[in-house]
């Protein structure tokens, strides 16, 4: 029970870090507002989460990652998808869309 | 993959690189969001502490990255092990005896399974050594393997289609290299053109034999062997192109062979040697004359053809032996031919004997293991409130697991890598005792097959031994064991204990079993008269120089020059103070050389063509079997006056006048060998066991020296003294030196070593075993005794309320020893079933005992019964001791 419901939870964090990188190379906090602004507040990124998540997916190849200056002139890490990174994020959206759509329509009956 | 294994490297070696980047990575975190608050206008000081709280803890944050990364099961591993170290030396006495049993278990099995791996499983050092072969004349009726005759291997090599090679080796020749100094024998053989190329063996030095070089009249060239090279020419490097005399003829060294080349045999394969200095052209007439059908003397080798099975090979022999049947029905009218692959043949002696010292060492390391995982039991039992505990906390069983696992392992690591440490050092001690006729002995090494089964080996005990605790673990849940008061003693466990100890009690019977058959077939063997004297004999054995004779063919009347000279030494060492009679013979019985002849008896019809009788043929100077002890049963035996001059005659043994003259006398009957003249027999001696101990007696014929059929130019003399013979060797140098200056002595060994070492097979296995049963016994003791005191130490309390309520110390001793007693007494039933079964594999080892010998069966339970019974006692003895008020406050 507890697995299953990490691995959801874990599958749209990823999910919604490749989709905020999908247009521009961000930073670990650029990631964090992001997300908050694309999910309309929903989604709170915690570093405690944000950080584990983003190391390992770039240890997984979807990510990589370089030093660069934040907007304010700061030293920061910004990371950026892969080719690797944006197929990913095709195939978690697709299975996104199924799975949003079946539940969708689950509720839906009555 | 590769990705992987780059994140692997760098989290794993540039640790600290990484955490700092990730230190960094997350202040700068912290300050944007920081900076973000202070540009809606938040104070500096709220900024931080408000940027802090969004943050979470900064280590927790790091801990929950570290996590996730790749490698991070290896940070649990060093943490697994350092954990496992700390507990496992917080246990001193515990580890040390497991990992020295566990070293000591694991270097005997390493030891010899790097003799077994040597002798038997390597491949020959050969390329392709899968198809080599050795052909042997074996008559059609059955029977030994025999040496086969020149011309009939001309005529296989000559009409076979299944080999691509096929060469001979006559190991006979020897020859005296003159020149500086001491005359020096050289063991020589000689080859077959293409013999060299059949091995697949390079010349070190210049080039093996030409075929041109295989003819009369072109062979007087030589290859010698690298250690001759070395030992005798100094590897100087003008070798090649260098004349030598060898038997006063004139050689041209043409070749040396490398020096990991060994000719693999079998020790009876070539009269008893090994070895060999120089090689010659064998040199046969082509096309052969009729004589070289009648004589053997030829080992033949040949290499398969790619594609040809053996079996393919032994029908296209079979196909030539039929041919040559009917071309010459004289000689080859029984003739077979046997095709044996040579990996097969010159292991085909020792190969039970190994796998049965295997078979035992694994036994006793099985004991040993069974001492351990009674041991990792009790200790489990005193850390079942520690496992519970982290199992109540949140520990995953596999966690769990993995910690145990990883605690087995280090001991077994620890004790594997000492066991192999110890083989490196044992291997070599063990070589120097191994029996000198054990083939392939120079190939016995610590290789990598040996570290792959040796780790192997410590995997599979590592991993068992993990398990077992585990298995406890498991068993008793989580909230029984808490509430336990630390101290009971659960179902399972005493079982799986009772089992063990039925196991090693069971095992142990086998290995006893086993090695009481050994010894008592040992003991027949060292009880077996050979059929002459052995106390206060002493032989050497000479090698005439070609004055005396020209070679080991027909010769040519030299009989007189070696007479005189045998006559004029004999007397010089019956000189020797303390000599009492000395003679000489040709074969000396259980030194490995033979010989036979067929002989015809005058007077009885005539047998069909190409069919003979054949018996061992002994060629003995005047007063050999007075010296050597062979009686007299009937007639006479040579004196002095049997010579080239005298009336021929022959003196047989016993068992040749039971094959052939039954009930009847056969003292003035006449025989022909060799020869048209009739010999007279006069005489009828004991049966001596000239082959090995414990064989059946061969009929013999024995002939004087002066009166042999062909030359005899190895005669070994024996002298009998008076007292211990090995101190009169120099005596016997120097009385050889005075009559022949350039007859070299090649061995001279007493009749007790000789009789010693032709046993050495079986008081090597006998040895080892009984070494290896002892252990078992000993270590099986250790167990019982281990697991009855465990046991006492867990009942004591109920001893305690025992006695208080009126139970004799008697009664309370008979009770642990009752439980003992019912173990053992298991043990030995299963054991002697298995012993029962197991023992028909080792048949073929045994002299004069059946595998099934319910003495030694007896015996061996008995032995081990009382041990165990000794081994229980002392805890037994213990608890009847027990001050009951003391055990009842034991808790």
């Amino acid at each position: 029970m507890g697995t299953s419901q990490s691995d959801l939870l874990q599958g749209t964090l990823d999910l919604l870090i490749l989709k905020s990188l999908a247009l521009q190379q961000m930073h670990g906090m650029g990631i964090s507002r992001r997300i908050a602004q694309i999910t309309n507040g929903t989604f709170e990124v915690k570093a405690g989460s944000l950080f584990p998540a983003l190391h390992r997916m770039e240890e997984a190849g979807w990510l990589t990652s370089f030093w660069g200056e934040s907007e304010t002139n700061r030293r920061a890490r910004f990371y950026r998808l892969t080719a690797a990174g944006r197929k990913q994020l095709h195939a978690e959206s697709e299975r996104w869309e199924r799975i949003s759509f079946a539940m969708a329509s689950a509720l839906q009956a009555t | 993959m590769v990705r992987y294994l780059t994140s692997l490297w760098r989290n794993l070696f540039c640790q600290e690189r990484v955490d700092e980047e990730l230190d960094e990575e997350i202040r700068s975190y912290l300050e944007l969001v920081a900076a973000e608050k202070l540009r809606c206008g938040v104070p500096l000081e709220e900024a931080l502490r408000s940027a802090r709280r969004e943050l979470g803890g900064l280590e927790q944050v790091k801990d929950n990255v570290r996590d996730t990364r790749i490698g991070a099961y290896m940070d649990t591993l060093i943490q697994d092990l350092r954990y496992a170290i700390r507990t496992l030396s917080r246990n001193p006495a515990f580890s040390a005896v497991a990992v020295l049993t566990l070293a000591l278990g694991i270097g005997a099995n390493t030891t010899i399974f790097t003799v077994v791996n040597g002798v038997l499983l390597k491949p020959l050092p050969y390329p392709d050594p899968d198809r080599l072969l050795m052909l042997w004349e074996r008559p059609l009726s059955g029977g030994e393997l025999g040496t086969v005759a020149p011309a009939n291997f001309f005529d296989w090599r000559e009409q076979n289609h299944s080999f691509s090679r096929m060469a001979a080796i006559d190991p006979y020749p020897d020859f005296i290299l003159n020149g500086s100094g001491q005359p020096q024998l050289l063991a020589g053989a000689a080859v077959s053109s293409g013999f060299f190329s059949l091995f697949g063996v390079h010349m070190a030095v210049g080039r093996a034999f030409s075929e041109e070089e295989d003819h009369p009249g072109h062979n007087n060239v030589v290859v010698l062997s690298y250690s001759a090279w070395m030992h005798h020419f100094g590897s100087r490097s003008d070798i090649v192109g260098r004349s030598l005399t060898l038997n006063d003829s004139v050689y041209t060294v043409i070749g040396v062979l490398p020096s990991n080349f060994s000719l693999v045999s079998k020790a009876s394969d070539f009269q008893g040697r090994n070895r060999f200095d120089l090689f010659t052209p064998l040199a046969l007439h082509s096309p052969p004359e009729p004589w070289q059908r009648g004589t053997h003397p030829l080992c033949v080798f040949a290499r398969l053809k790619p594609g040809v099975r053996v079996a393919q090979a032994q029908t296209d022999l079979n196909r030539i032996a039929g041919i040559l049947q009917r071309l010459y029905p004289e000689d080859d009218k029984q003739m077979g031919i046997a095709a044996i692959p040579l990996g097969q043949h010159v292991v085909a002696n020792v190969r039970t004997a190994l796998f049965t010292l295997l078979a035992a060492v694994g036994m006793v390391f099985l004991i040993a293991c069974a001492n351990i995982a009674n041991l990792l039991l009790t200790r489990a039992a005193a850390r079942q409130k520690e496992m519970s505990l982290r199992v109540a906390l949140g520990a995953s069983r596999r966690r769990l697991a993995r910690q145990l696992l990883t605690e087995s392992m280090v001991l077994v690591a620890a004790g594997g890598a000492i066991g192999v440490a110890c083989a490196f050092v044992s291997v070599p001690a063990l070589v120097r005792h191994l029996p000198p006729d054990l083939p392939r002995t120079s190939e016995i090494a610590v290789d990598g097959r040996v570290l792959a089964f040796t780790s192997l080996v410590a995997l599979l005990t590592g991993i068992v031994f993990g398990l077992v605790p585990l298995f406890q673990t498991w068993r008793a849940s989580a909230n029984d064991s808490l509430k336990q008061s630390g101290r009971g003693i659960t179902a399972g466990q005493s079982r799986l204990r009772s089992t063990l100890i039925v196991g090693q009690v069971a095992i142990a019977l086998v290995l006893l079993t086993g090695a009481g058959l050994m010894t008592k077939s040992l003991w027949a063997l060292l009880r077996v008269s050979p059929g002459f004297q052995t106390e206060h004999i002493l032989t050497a054995r000479l090698s005439l120089p070609p004055q005396y004779a020209n070679g080991y063919r027909f010769g040519t009347g030299q009989h007189r020059q070696i007479s005189a000279f045998q006559r004029e030494l004999l007397d010089r060492v019956r000189q020797i103070p303390g000599v009492q009679r000395a003679a000489f013979t040709a074969y000396l019985p259980l030194s490995g050389t033979n010989n036979s002849w067929a002989f015809n008896i005058e007077g009885r019809p005539p047998k069909p063509v190409g069919v003979y009788d054949m018996t061992n043929y002994r060629p003995v100077s005047a007063g050999y079997f007075e010296t050597i002890g062979i009686p007299i049963e009937r007639g006479r035996v040579f004196n002095t006056g049997d010579t080239e001059d005298s009336p021929l005659v022959v003196v047989i043994n016993e068992a040749m006048a039971r094959a052939y003259w039954g009930g009847q006398n056969p003292v003035g009957q006449r025989v022909r060998f060799g020869g048209a003249e009739w010999r007279s027999v006069v005489g009828v001696v004991g049966d001596v066991q000239h082959e090995a101990l414990g064989t059946k007696p061969e009929p013999e014929m024995y002939v004087p020296y002066g009166q042999v059929p062909n030359v005899e130019v190895r005669p070994t003399l024996v002298l009998r003294a008076a007292s211990e013979p090995a101190n009169m060797v120099n005596a016997l140098r120097r009385a050889v030196a005075q009559t022949g200056p350039d007859v070299p002595v090649d061995q001279i060994e007493t009749m007790k070593q000789i009789v010693f070492g032709s046993i050495g097979q079986s008081r090597f296995r006998t040895a080892v075993l009984l070494v290896f049963a002892l252990l078992a016994l000993l270590v099986a003791s250790i167990g019982l005794y281990g697991v009855m005191s465990y046991v006492v130490s867990q009942r004591i309390r109920e001893f305690g309320i025992r006695m208080a309520v009126g139970a004799s110390r008697g009664a309370v001793l008979r009770l642990v020893l009752r439980q003992a007693t019912r173990l053992v007494g298991i043990g030995i039933a299963i054991g002697l079933v298995a012993a029962a079964l197991l023992a028909r594999l080792i048949g073929s080892l045994l002299y004069a005992v059946k595998p099934f010998d319910a003495v030694t069966l007896l015996t061996v339970s008995i032995l081990l019964g009382i041990v165990a019974l000794v081994a229980s006692y002392l805890p037994a003895q213990r608890a009847a001791n027990a001050d009951p008020m003391e055990s009842l406050r034991y808790e």
